[in-house]
């Protein structure tokens, strides 16, 4: 009985809490900022999966935001605090996020969310607000078609990498049938969509089939393959599932070859002898001025993949753009935020290629690194 | 023994036992269970007013809401927790009235919202399909409704946990459905997007508030209905349906009939919530209708009270407001815990004096640990504390945040969920003897790891929350504890 | 032919392992009339301890001590713990509500749920733990026949889910423990009156019960190699239809709806789509459940009036 009041108290004082909700919330980071000199204080949103069955994908994308920040307030002085929003990869849940990133008004801009139906719930939300938001993982290519305008990404779309990445398996692996496995994510599917043609035209057999990201066993799908198949192509997100596909088909004696795109790019998760991995990214462990950051992530939270690199490219835009209205003798607003992110030139970015945005919000000339594994697990980078 | 007689007036019992009734079963079921202490006088006067002015004034103060200045994100919070109300509210029908457990009630929800997407976008052929909503909104329900029907015929065989197994099935195979059927026409995991508006009587609603008015009004008038149905001969037989279907059909009630009917009930609702969920997203994902979803509708019903109308609705708004408002920002979560804690400890000790001794005790063995931590090593003091405003220079001497936070705060939490548990099983004295170090060790763990982790501590609190409500009052806020027949 | 039955080995593996944490979940219906939705988060658990033995003991490529040795202690220490976890878990949130309504316990169980996933994922981390089983069981060392091929962990895992289903099933029925959860399965308050301690018997179902989610969480580890803080939600699940589908309460029908559940998923994978797999997974099981509304293996219940 007693037990119950302590509960009912609890509720009455939660809701007396709720009363002062979100205007208290805005007032979190970044307020003890008050210096001796006039500092350059910014709030940014990091909107990903940070908790539920890709937390590993969100939790990625967030260490490497606050690495990027970490490393640009120091470079730049500034003091940039980032406001953690867990949208579960739920397009519901992306709205009520960014409901709350828009209604405080200490957040200038938004990393993420990271998927493309995410992008799709809250782009007119975003566009209302004034806010940039800037995703290093929505691939669809229909986001950038112009109808967000505040819209930024730092990977290319699907309707580049699918076809080259086709055309590519077409002219040297020659395969008489292939084996093309989504994983029911956005990200997949467009991939295979935009391949699935290119194929058919070529002649070649095509068994398509498709896995939920949540599942870990795919033996009875390797025992499909057949030995005319020689190539599976994995447009995953998941590297560890692709590392556990690629034993299930040592296990069964099969042949295939892995070939994966981005979300496979991860040195030491994904390392099956043969495989090919097409990248939005290079290898950033590769890279000597990368170094100090890959090594700062890895000490801090242990084996990475690709979802972090391109968010920390996203942030570092961001980071600067703030840093360069600050310069200005601004203080930064969505506004003028937006403005210096449209005008973000980098030569050298974590990517190992140049960010420029064209005007609907993609990276200029985005490039593609092809890698084939080798028996040590190392990536070799295929020129081309 | 007629089922149009009308529910018996409230006032002094009969004498003596009924006839017909279980003497004890007759006393159980005019038992009333008010809330604990205030809380308890403040329902007793509000039931003096009565049920229908209690519904029209709480209606009233919360269409007043936004005009007293709710923001973008409080508003849009609202939005959410009237949508799972009103989720809530028709998932009692089949489960608080019938008893039926339905686990797949979500796919009803996300039938309506696909349903009003498909009918109010450029989605359906050359031009799309753009009903007005007067129309599409009844044909969404009714459609949905008869698939309720469906989705309810097994219950004609299978009872209990059989029910809620084949029922789970169709809540994940709809969501399977919409991710893989018929690409071009469902979107895949892309989904439906530029889904058109609802307009009432011409006008277009457009904004937030528009559409947080409009929930406010279906809600109450929803309230409403299924209150005059509550006490019809259908709601009669439901609840007869669900205390023994057996003698219910010996009764001349039509059990499977009642049980479709429930199912059909609970869908329509259901398929409402959708259509206003669908128009005012403006899109629809097959993820938007996965578990998490179910669970919080049954977390609101059944922390407010299985087979209460006003319970079920209470239970969901305060689980979303929690939820999605208070636990989403760092500040607001801070306050929730340690006000929690402060709450907890103020109500449950007594006398005063042993209050007072916890708090000094708790206040002396904070500073003391911070003056020999400083003592032994600079390292054990590094951190900084993650709280700020006046919590955060209220504990800057006395919690201790050393250099390596993280490892600290992880060996901190397994110490601190051990704790509890002995805190709970332990005798009066130790308990006392045990506080101090429980609390100062909270606070410990708050500082150094969970609010650096605000999107994991939500979850962690939300179930830690969930577990101690259900422990301290099982039937819910509003419900009433009811006798159950073990099957 | 070889196709079949190389599908036939891989479901009846994945059966074994859906029946060993199902046989957790039916046990503990058995005496609580409780649907344990936390029980895939303990199966979770399970799989991090076995990761950690590992790593204790030099990692996968470089252990230090024997790889029977290694598997014993993954095992018991994966159970043990869990085990406890389990017991645990019924004395501080299940019991106080074991007179309440019969729905509350639900919204416990599933607070644990989010309790024990979000701890786990705030203490190890959400990013993936490996395994690497074929650094230390070598993957040529099964038996191959014609073109089907078994190998040796999957080998461990039928042999280790047969032994504790007969192990469990000589528990249940001839020890005396067996015969106190017989009875206070079929009527708590009359065992009660018998003078049988009820408390000690859920106690001891829920250590049983939970050790097994635990030693089939390392099984899962050493067969999938990933471990994550949430890969319980799926696996739970899988566990709950298999109990259900089985007969709930009924041990061989876990077993029995485990390894239907398993064999029906690989063969439509195989023969059909993996697109459709769940959906046609869904499609027989609901025609099964509506053939046995009791479950494949559970008596029909006789109705008091």
């Amino acid at each position: 009985m007693k037990s119950s009041v302590i509960v009912a108290a609890a509720a009455v004082g939660a809701l007396a809490v709720a009363g002062c909700g979100g205007s208290s919330s805005s007032s979190g980071g970044g307020s003890s900022a008050s210096g001796t000199t006039k500092s350059c204080v910014a709030s940014v949103g990091m909107e990903g999966p940070l908790t539920g069955p890709v937390a590993v994908l969100g939790q990625e994308q967030l260490h490497f935001a606050q690495l990027a920040v970490a490393k640009d307030d120091l470079a730049n002085k500034t003091r940039i605090t980032i406001v953690q929003g867990d949208t579960q990869l739920n397009p519901a849940q992306a709205t009520t996020v960014t409901q709350q990133l828009t209604s405080n008004s200490k957040v200038v801009a938004v990393v993420g969310p990271a998927g493309s139906q995410e992008v799709e719930a809250i782009g007119p939300l975003m566009a209302r607000a004034g806010m940039p938001f800037i995703s290093g993982s929505a691939t669809a290519a229909a986001l950038t078609t112009g109808k967000y305008p505040t819209f930024f990404r730092t990977v290319s779309n699907d309707s580049v990498q699918g076809p080259q990445d086709a055309h590519y398996i077409i002219n040297n692996l020659h395969p008489k049938a292939l084996m093309i496995v989504d994983d029911q994510e956005a990200y997949s599917t467009g991939l295979v969509a935009a391949m699935m043609p290119i194929f058919k035209a070529a002649g070649i057999k095509v068994d398509h089939e498709s896995v939920s990201q949540k599942l870990t066993d795919f033996s009875s799908l390797v025992a499909k393959i057949t030995p005319a198949t020689t190539v599976v192509v994995l447009p995953w997100q998941v590297a560890s599932n692709a590392q556990q596909f690629g034993r299930n088909i040592a296990q069964e004696h099969k042949k295939a070859v892995i070939f994966g795109t981005d979300g496979l790019f991860s040195p030491g998760t994904f390392s099956i002898n043969g495989s090919y991995v097409s990248s939005f990214g290079p290898d950033i462990t590769a890279i000597p001025a990368d170094a100090a950051i890959a090594a700062a992530a890895k000490a801090k939270y242990g084996n990475f993949g690709t979802f972090g690199p391109p968010v920390f490219a996203a942030q570092h835009v961001i980071d600067e753009a703030i840093a360069s209205v600050c310069k200005s003798g601004q203080t930064p607003s969505r506004a003028n935020v937006l403005a210096a992110i449209k005008n973000t030139n980098e030569a050298t970015t974590i990517l190992g290629q140049p960010i420029k945005f064209t005007s609907s919000g993609d990276v200029v000339n985005g490039k593609f690194f092809l890698f084939k594994i080798d028996s040590t697990g190392k990536y070799n980078l295929i020129p081309g | 023994m007629s089922l149009d007689s009308p529910p018996p007036p409230a006032g002094p019992p009969p004498a003596g036992p009924q006839v017909g009734a279980d003497e004890w079963v007759a006393r159980q079921a005019r038992r009333r269970e008010y809330l604990p202490s205030w809380l308890g006088h403040a329902q007793r006067q509000a039931e003096r007013v009565g049920w229908w002015p209690r519904l029209a004034l709480v209606g009233l103060a919360a269409a007043a809401l936004p005009l007293i200045g709710l923001g973008g994100f409080q508003l849009q919070v609202g939005i959410d927790a009237l949508v799972i109300a009103l989720l809530a509210v028709g998932l009692n029908i089949t489960v608080g009235w019938t008893g039926l457990l339905d686990l797949g009630y979500v796919a009803f929800f996300g039938c309506g919202a696909y349903g009003f997407a498909l009918v109010s976008s450029g989605q359906v052929g050359a031009n799309g399909i753009h009903l007005p909503s007067y129309l599409s909104i009844p044909l969404v329900m009714l459609a949905t409704a008869a698939l309720g029907v469906l989705v309810g015929l097994p219950s004609r065989r299978l009872v209990g946990d059989y029910l809620a197994i084949i029922t789970l099935f169709f809540g994940e195979a709809f969501v399977e459905f919409t991710n893989n059927v018929a690409p071009a026409t469902l979107g895949g995991p892309n989904g439906i997007v530029g889904i058109d508006p609802i307009s009432v009587f011409g006008y277009q609603i457009t904004s937030n508030t528009g559409y947080y008015l409009l929930l406010v009004i279906v809600l109450v008038v929803t309230m409403a209905v299924l209150r005059l149905l509550e006490f019809s001969r259908t709601g009669r037989a439901w609840r007869a349906v669900r205390e023994d279907p057996l003698a219910a059909g010996s009764m001349t009630i039509p059990v499977d009939r009642v049980k479709l009917m429930a199912f059909a009930f609970g869908a329509a609702v259901a398929a409402l919530a959708g259509t206003i969920f669908a128009a005012q997203q403006i899109s629809v994902f097959p993820t938007d209708f996965d578990t998490p979803i179910l669970i919080l509708i049954y977390a609101g019903l059944i922390l407010g009270g299985a087979g209460s109308i006003a319970g079920a609705a209470t239970g969901a708004l305060l689980i979303m407001v929690i939820y999605d408002g208070l636990l989403r920002s760092p500040t607001d979560s801070g306050y929730l815990f340690y006000g929690l804690i402060l709450l907890t400890l103020l109500v449950k000790l007594r006398p005063w004096r042993r209050l007072g001794l916890v708090l000094a005790a708790t206040v002396a063995l904070g500073f003391a640990v911070h003056a020999i931590a400083t003592a032994i090593s600079a390292r054990a003091v590094a951190g900084s504390l993650s709280s700020t405003g006046w919590i955060g220079s209220a504990l800057h001497d006395w919690v201790i945040v050393p250099a390596n936070a993280t490892v600290a705060g992880n060996w901190g939490f397994v110490a601190l969920v051990c704790l509890l548990i002995a805190l709970v099983q332990a005798g009066s004295r130790t308990r006392t003897i045990l506080l101090p170090p429980t609390l100062y060790l909270a606070a410990f763990v708050w500082e150094t790891r969970l609010s650096v982790e605000p999107a994991v501590t939500r979850q962690l609190m939300i179930g830690a929350i969930l577990i101690v409500m259900m422990n301290a009052r099982p039937q819910g806020l509003l419900g009433q504890r009811r006798v159950e027949a073990i099957t | 032919m070889g196709f079949f039955f190389q599908e036939l080995v891989n479901g009846i593996t994945t059966g074994a392992l859906y029946a060993l944490v199902a046989l957790g979940f039916s046990m503990v219906y058995g005496v609580l009339k409780l649907l344990n939705f936390a029980h895939g988060d303990l199966y979770m658990i399970g799989a991090y301890v076995g990761f950690f033995v590992i790593q204790w003991f030099g990692g996968p490529s470089a252990l230090s001590i024997s790889v029977p040795l290694l598997l014993l202690i993954m095992f018991v220490l994966a159970g043990g713990l869990v085990g406890g976890l389990g017991v645990a878990i019924e004395r501080f949130a299940y019991r106080p509500l074991r007179d309440a309504p019969r729905i509350a316990p639900l919204i416990t169980a599933i607070g644990i749920s989010f309790f024990l996933e979000n701890a786990a994922l705030l203490l190890f981390g959400a990013q993936f733990r490996v395994y690497n089983t074929a650094d230390f069981i070598s993957l040529s060392s099964g038996i191959t026949i014609g073109s089907v091929t078994i190998d040796s962990v999957q080998i461990m895992v039928l042999v280790l889910g047969l032994l504790l289903t007969v192990g469990l099933r000589e528990l249940v029925n001839r020890t005396k423990l067996g015969k106190q959860m017989r009875a206070v399965a079929a009527d708590r308050e009359a065992a009660e009156m018998m003078g049988i301690n009820v408390n000690f018997t859920i106690s001891a179902t829920f250590f049983l019960g939970s050790a097994l989610a635990g030693v089939a969480g390392v099984m899962g580890g050493l067969l999938f190699n990933q471990v994550t803080p949430t890969i319980g939600f799926i696996v739970g699940l899988k566990a709950f239809t298999a109990a259900v589908v089985g007969g709930i309460g009924s041990l061989p029908g876990a077993m029995l709806g485990g390894l239907l559940i398993g064999v029906a998923e690989s063969m439509i994978t195989g023969y059909i789509s993996s697109t459709y797999t769940n959906l046609f997974v869904f499609a027989l099981l609901i025609v099964v459940m509506l053939v046995r509304p009791s479950g494949l293996l559970g008596r029909a219940q006789l109705q008091k009036v």
